[in-house]
């Protein structure tokens, strides 16, 4: 599934390679250990307080907002009512896509992710299931496939194709099914941000306490090791899947949020998602404090790829359904900055991590 | 000159006692503990620890196990449809991530969109081959979802009662016993049927499992207890539909499939209803409400191959903790209680040209792939090929230690009835029960080495 076999067998290696080189010279920002192991903690606090736990709770809130506006529109379906829903649900995907900047924990252990946000959607079974009889409660959504769940079959009903449908098209079941499709999204939100905030799992607290409690993190490395991962694997799925399916073959159905066109946004938020994790939000600490406290030169490099990375998107114009038959210098060049952002994270970022982190 | 040809027959003389020394087999010591999987072994501990590609895989099957991935991965939907068509018409589940979690285990719920138990389900008598035969409208795997317009097969409910155990010191651990009752069936159900619950497993490792040499799984064999441990063990042997031939079972939960090819392929088809070279016929067949909803191949053969591939050459996570001494006395205790009279600590596979990584390697998988009679508490009386109701294919207890990391609440035995090591434990009876006894008989702080052993897999 990952191709990165022996990544942490290849890190120790530059680790002892990087151990004896740094020898030679001393660090070019002197940090005592006692500041970066206190900095380490600090790090994992301020990334669960400010950036998971305030994006999860953000995305609690948005999903609430969708059902809202969905609600409005189905009691009073106007052009003005759809636009307000549309935006919602922009909203709401761009909060998630940035959630996958740091996939790992109750997003993925208890199946939320599959649940919002399966792709391709069942065009077949969808039109089938409107044009049914078949009970549309939100009680019922949780037992239909995941194909038909979550974000893209709304994106479906009120975006039509790149948002050429009007209000007026939204058919009486087609306006039960989204409902209800929202109300499970801001069940399952509502659930990923509860298994972060509280009993049973409360996994913030097993973030902030890895290596002094937490059942799931026996060491820091462990939760450290874990999150860059994460922003590993968010690199290489933009640009190696989400980007490079639809380019590689020129197939525009392989193009998620195709009914929006929101496509190229989604994966600028993924890759703004991984900024937050490394940068740290809201004045708090993030990976980058601890890089740039022992290896400045190493931070530069990170913060100039990220940056590098989210502006080559703006390079692609329209949708990205047209643009990999029409720009595709654009995109290579986008997917190239990313892929350059990945061999960094795992080649540099993952061994100065193991190198570093300390219980 | 003459010191020269002295020499030189000097030479001659070690040279000749070297050659005929045979090259000596390593002590114990020699290896390193934590390569589980020999030279296929991944250094990971995170949730992604089962999901990595051996090494030393040329470009070109690399690509293919990256084609195989994506396949794993991809969500299969109602035909027509541009991409990933196929699905259904009746089904258990959408993707094979669904249910592979991590490409480790699944979660034991039935009807949501995320489980990941089914049920097999066959009635009285072998089939030609020596199989179960297939239930009258439902065939030998009951899906429990369908494609809009069409019932599914049937819908389980799940319960579970507690079942206190108390050791000899008093300690008491609860069990959860599972029942299952189908019910809102499609068409009426046979009166005499015998259902197998069956959590998806791990998918890790298959390559290395189907390197091992039928005969190393034969020499296990203990049929009539010379060793008096209690144990046997079964080889079971299952008809292979694409060779059509009986072949010594390797995979699924009671080893009633001999080849990756065959597993993967059939839980395409049943799993999903997904088609192909290999079971051409939808899982619904026969099935009056899907007559019209038949097709004959849905993936290219290239995409299962790679499939195929890409489970076969998934790495095995190494052993963390290794030099900890509670892990090593635990490790110690596994061999004392018998544990490993089943659960083979080391085993050797055979020579593979094509994959290096998987040839030719001491690995530690800790199964001996036989089926054992495990007890009337863990029996789900549906015989399987040559195992029996009460018979189940010993459980590789690789990776079993990151279970909590690949899937949350990790879940064990075939039907996830066990939420930690010790409750799996606590349900082994039959040949297992010697050993049970002997690891409740243990001091506490024995057994919690044993067990930390255990999570070091």
């Amino acid at each position: 599934m990952r191709n990165k076999m022996n990544l942490i067998g290849a890190c120790l290696f530059a680790v002892i390679l990087f151990t004896t080189t740094a020898c030679n010279k001393a660090p070019e920002t002197a940090t005592t250990s006692t500041d970066f192991v206190t900095l380490e903690k600090q790090v994992l606090t301020d990334f669960t307080n400010n950036v998971a736990m305030s994006n999860y709770l953000k995305l609690s809130v948005s999903a609430t907002n969708l059902n809202m506006a969905l609600q409005n529109l189905n009691n009073n379906t106007t052009d003005s009512n759809l636009i307000v829903a549309r935006t919602a649900w922009q909203t709401l995907r761009e909060t998630w896509e940035q959630s996958e900047g740091f996939l790992f924990g109750p997003v993925e252990d208890n199946d939320y992710d599959p649940n919002m946000d399966t792709w391709p959607t069942d065009y077949v079974q969808l039109d089938s299931l409107i044009g049914s009889n078949n009970s549309l409660l939100a009680s019922d959504i949780q037992h239909i496939t995941l194909s038909l769940r979550g974000f893209h079959p709304i994106e479906y009903i009120i975006f039509g194709n790149h948002g050429n449908k009007k209000a007026s098209d939204i058919t009486t079941r087609e306006k039960q099914y989204m409902v209800s499709l929202s109300e499970d999204i801001t069940n399952t939100c509502n659930a990923l941000y509860l298994s972060w905030s509280s009993a049973p799992i409360n996994f913030a607290q097993e973030v902030i306490n890895a290596g002094n409690g937490s059942a799931k993190y026996s060491t820091k490395l462990e939760v450290y090791t874990a999150l860059v991962n994460a922003l590993i694997d968010i690199a290489g799925e933009v640009a190696e899947s989400k980007m490079l399916e639809p380019y590689e073959t020129k197939n525009p159905q392989l193009v998620e949020s195709p009914y929006s066109g929101n496509s190229l946004t989604d994966f600028r938020n993924n890759i703004v998602g991984l900024q937050n994790v490394y940068l740290g939000v809201n004045g708090g600490k993030g990976l980058k404090d601890l890089v740039a406290s022992k290896n400045k030169a190493l931070d530069n490099k990170i913060q100039n790829q990220i940056i590098a990375s989210i502006n080559s998107f703006s390079n692609i114009t329209g949708y990205y359904e047209d643009a990999i038959l029409t720009q595709r210098i654009q995109i290579q060049q986008t997917m190239q900055a990313l892929t350059t952002l990945k061999a960094t994270l795992e080649g540099d970022l993952l061994p100065f991590i193991v190198q570093n982190v300390k219980d | 000159m003459k010191k020269i040809v002295i020499l030189l027959t000097m030479s001659v003389f070690i040279l000749v006692f070297t050659m005929c020394n045979k090259a000596g087999i390593f002590d114990e010591s020699g290896y390193d503990d934590r390569l589980t999987g020999g030279a296929a072994t991944v250094f990971d501990e995170t949730s992604h620890a089962f999901t990595h590609v051996i090494d030393g895989l040329t470009e070109r099957d690399g690509h293919v196990h990256e084609l195989g991935d994506k396949t794993f991965e991809q969500t299969f939907v109602a035909n027509p449809a541009p991409i990933n068509g196929g699905l259904g018409p009746v089904f258990n589940n959408v993707s094979c991530i669904s249910c592979h979690h991590n490409d480790g285990k699944g979660t034991p719920t039935a009807g949501f969109s995320t489980s990941s138990l089914l049920f097999r389900i066959s009635i009285e008598g072998k089939d030609a081959h020596g199989g179960g035969i297939a239930a009258p409208g439902f065939g030998l795997q009951l899906q429990d979802q369908a494609l809009v317009g069409s019932k599914p097969e049937v819908q389980v409910n799940i319960n579970y009662t507690n079942v206190p155990v108390t050791y000899p010191d008093g300690t008491v651990v609860n069990l959860r016993q599972p029942s299952y009752t189908l019910y809102n069936p499609y068409t009426f159900l046979p009166t005499n049927y015998m259902i197998s619950p069956r959590l998806a497993p791990p998918v890790f490792g298959g390559g290395l499992l189907e390197n091992i040499p039928e005969e190393t799984l034969r020499s296990y064999v203990d049929a009539n207890d010379v060793n008096k441990d209690g144990i046997t063990g079964k080889a079971n042997y299952v008809y292979n539909p694409y060779t059509h031939k009986q072949e010594i079972g390797r995979f699924g939960l009671k080893a009633n499939t001999s080849t990756l090819q065959v597993q993967v392929a059939a839980a395409f088809q049943q799993d999903m209803g997904i088609t192909s070279y290999i079971f051409p016929q939808e899982a619904s067949f026969g099935q009056q409400q899907t007559a019209n909803q038949q097709s004959n191949k849905d993936i290219p053969d290239s995409s299962l191959d790679a499939t195929i591939f890409y489970v076969r050459t998934l790495a095995v996570p190494a052993r963390r903790n290794t030099t900890d001494l509670d892990v090593k006395a635990g490790q110690k205790l596994f061999t004392t209680v018998n544990c490993s009279g089943c659960h083979k600590p080391t085993v050797q596979t055979g020579i593979n040209l094509n994959l290096p990584a998987l040839s030719n390697q001491r690995i530690h998988p800790y199964t001996d792939l036989l089926v054992h009679d495990m007890g009337s508490g863990l029996a789900d009386g549906r015989p399987d090929y040559l195992a029996t109701g009460n018979e189940w294919r010993t459980m590789p207890l690789w990776g079993i230690g990151l279970f909590s990391k690949t899937n949350g609440t990790p879940y064990y035995l075939h039907d996830g009835r066990a939420t930690t090591i010790e409750q799996a434990i606590l349900w082994h009876g039959g040949e297992a029960e010697k050993s049970k006894q002997a690891f409740m008989n243990l001091s506490k702080a024995d057994r919690n080495k044993l067990l930390k052993f255990m999570q070091s897999l």
